[in-house]
């Protein structure tokens, strides 16, 4: 499958700071998960690929359109949806009246068949009852809603989203997840989240980033494999683990390299992600 | 659906296209605009521009250009706060350029900056009024140099609202100028001086600068110009 997005070498520094380093990955359709700590470089790699801030080096394709050019920048601009990590609005439009804002933006200047993509939308993200009713009434989660709608609109090929279910509720989040699986189907999605159970449940391919570099590409199932054998379970914290916790049941669920005899557990998506991290996950046992 | 029957702008001649957006961008675009802050620095200026007749008495040409440059000032203050864009993160992903919706804000603003400024110079007693042409580019360039810290704020950092720090900025460089440029630029003399002729040479010439930096900002850099990469300029 030929990828819809083609990128390799990509850095980019602000300052001092290393935000990403030699950065390489295609994307193909479905949903891709970006997993990976505070301060990894998941928001700059979106803001990149979503040609909302250029890199320093390295190059990347979007569709075929090589972005580090201003006309090849607006062809992809033109299939694509960015959800930014802090959408902002402007709070006396209507949820309708800004994702249509967003829509001339987007260059549908044919106005009915516009209002009617706008309405799809905000039928899709489940707002068409309040599209009338003005931003700065909507709460958190509406307004998250809009801005997944803004994304949306135009049915781009390639769709940018930045921890879109941050600060929602359990059921905002669920909600959340059925877009973003019904948005996955035939595009491109590439989705950042520190939620390690979006991705076991939407992505069919994760990337992890630490300090600005790839730590690991593949299927949800390879990250789950890197941590079988490695999880266990004890009465207390085990101190040769890389992260434990106390479950529930109030036993320790530890992650490392697991003594001998240690009654080990099934794995999951997320002990694969701390241990892949490694001096990361170290600082989660501290 | 086929979105992509509604999207012009690849069946249509580009510049038809752009036009058409634009039309459209007019009224969300003209409700984007922070007009309160326009009014209230428009509000002053009108103030200041009126100090001198109404505090009665004769006015001096002195009295005249500087309400006439402080009127300016305030204008310039509230402008700092045009390119103010909440949305701006949502929107940075947009193929309609970030310099056309700019210059369609500027555009929308400037028709109601000029008949602010025309009542701005008529409250000034004709006695002491300063040559109109000649205080419009000392008024031009202080509204073009809070566009140009709006846009450089907007270019280098993707500043949702860089009005507040523009219009602070602004200030303090307008109190800052009188002392720190060279005395040979004179470029706050009073009408009558025979220095007012080379002085507003210098004005237009700061004019230039600051509308060649406002164009400059406005456009969206496809490459990040950094120490780091212009020292190893190589991209792969």
């Amino acid at each position: 499958m030929s990828p819809t997005v083609s990128a390799s070498g990509l850095s980019l520094h602000y300052g001092a700071t290393r935000a990403l380093d030699d950065v390489s990955l295609r994307l193909t359709p479905g949903v891709t998960g970006l997993l990976g700590p505070n301060g990894a470089g998941k928001t700059t790699l979106l803001r990149v690929l979503a040609t909302a801030v250029p890199a320093d080096r390295g190059a990347f394709t979007v569709l075929g359109h090589d972005p580090s050019t201003a006309r090849g920048r607006q062809e992809v601009r033109r299939r694509l949806g960015y959800l930014p990590q802090t959408p902002g609005f402007h709070p006396d439009f209507t949820a309708f009246e800004f994702v249509d804002y967003v829509a001339i933006l987007k260059e549908l200047t044919d106005r009915s068949a516009r209002h009617r993509e706008v309405r799809r939308v905000l039928d899709e993200v489940g707002l068409a009852d309040v599209r009338g009713k003005r931003i700065r009434k909507l709460s958190g989660g509406m307004r998250q809603r809009v801005a997944l709608a803004a994304a949306l609109v135009g049915d781009p090929a390639f769709l940018v989203l930045d921890e879109p279910t941050v600060g929602l509720d359990p059921e905002q989040r669920m909600r959340f997840r059925e877009l973003i699986a019904t948005a996955g189907e035939g595009r491109t999605v590439l989705l950042s989240t520190h939620q390690t159970e979006d991705v076991a449940m939407l992505c069919h391919r994760v990337v992890v980033l630490a300090g600005g570099t790839v730590r690991f590409d593949g299927t949800p199932a390879e990250l789950t494999a890197r941590a079988a054998g490695r999880v266990w379970s004890s009465d207390g914290r085990d101190p040769g683990a890389l992260a434990g916790w106390r479950t529930g049941l109030g036993t320790f669920r530890n992650v490392g390299d697991p003594p001998p005899g240690a009654d080990l557990l099934e794995p999951t998506l997320e002990d694969g992600y701390l241990l892949t991290l490694d001096g990361a996950a170290a600082e989660v046992t501290a | 659906m086929p979105v992509t029957a509604t999207r012009t702008a690849g069946n249509t001649p580009a510049r038809e296209a752009r036009r058409g957006v634009l039309l459209q961008l007019v009224r969300p675009v003209a409700r984007t605009v922070p007009w309160w802050a326009l009014a209230a620095g428009g509000g002053l200026g009108l103030l200041a521009a009126a100090l001198p007749r109404l505090s009665g008495g004769e006015v001096t040409p002195w009295a005249g250009v500087n309400a006439l440059r402080a009127a300016a000032l305030c204008f310039a203050l509230g402008a700092a706060f045009l390119l103010d864009d909440p949305a701006r993160q949502t929107t940075a992903a947009v193929p309609v350029r970030r310099v056309l919706r700019h210059a369609l804000r500027c555009a929308l603003v400037l028709p109601a900056a000029a008949v602010w400024w025309s009542a701005a110079v008529l409250l000034v007693p004709e006695e002491a009024r300063p040559p109109a042409g000649d205080v419009t580019v000392e008024a031009a360039t202080a509204l073009a140099l809070a566009l140009a810290g709006a846009a450089f704020a907007v270019r280098r950092r993707g500043a949702g609202r860089p009005g507040q720090a523009v219009a602070a900025s602004l200030l303090v460089a307008a109190v800052l100028a009188p002392l720190l440029t060279p005395s040979e630029w004179s470029l706050f003399t009073v009408p009558g001086d025979p220095r007012w002729a080379d002085a507003h040479g210098h004005w237009t010439l700061l004019l230039c600068a600051a509308l060649l930096a406002v164009a400059v900002c406005c456009v969206e850099p496809v490459r990040r110009r950094t120490l780091r990469t212009l020292r190893s300029p190589s991209r792969s």
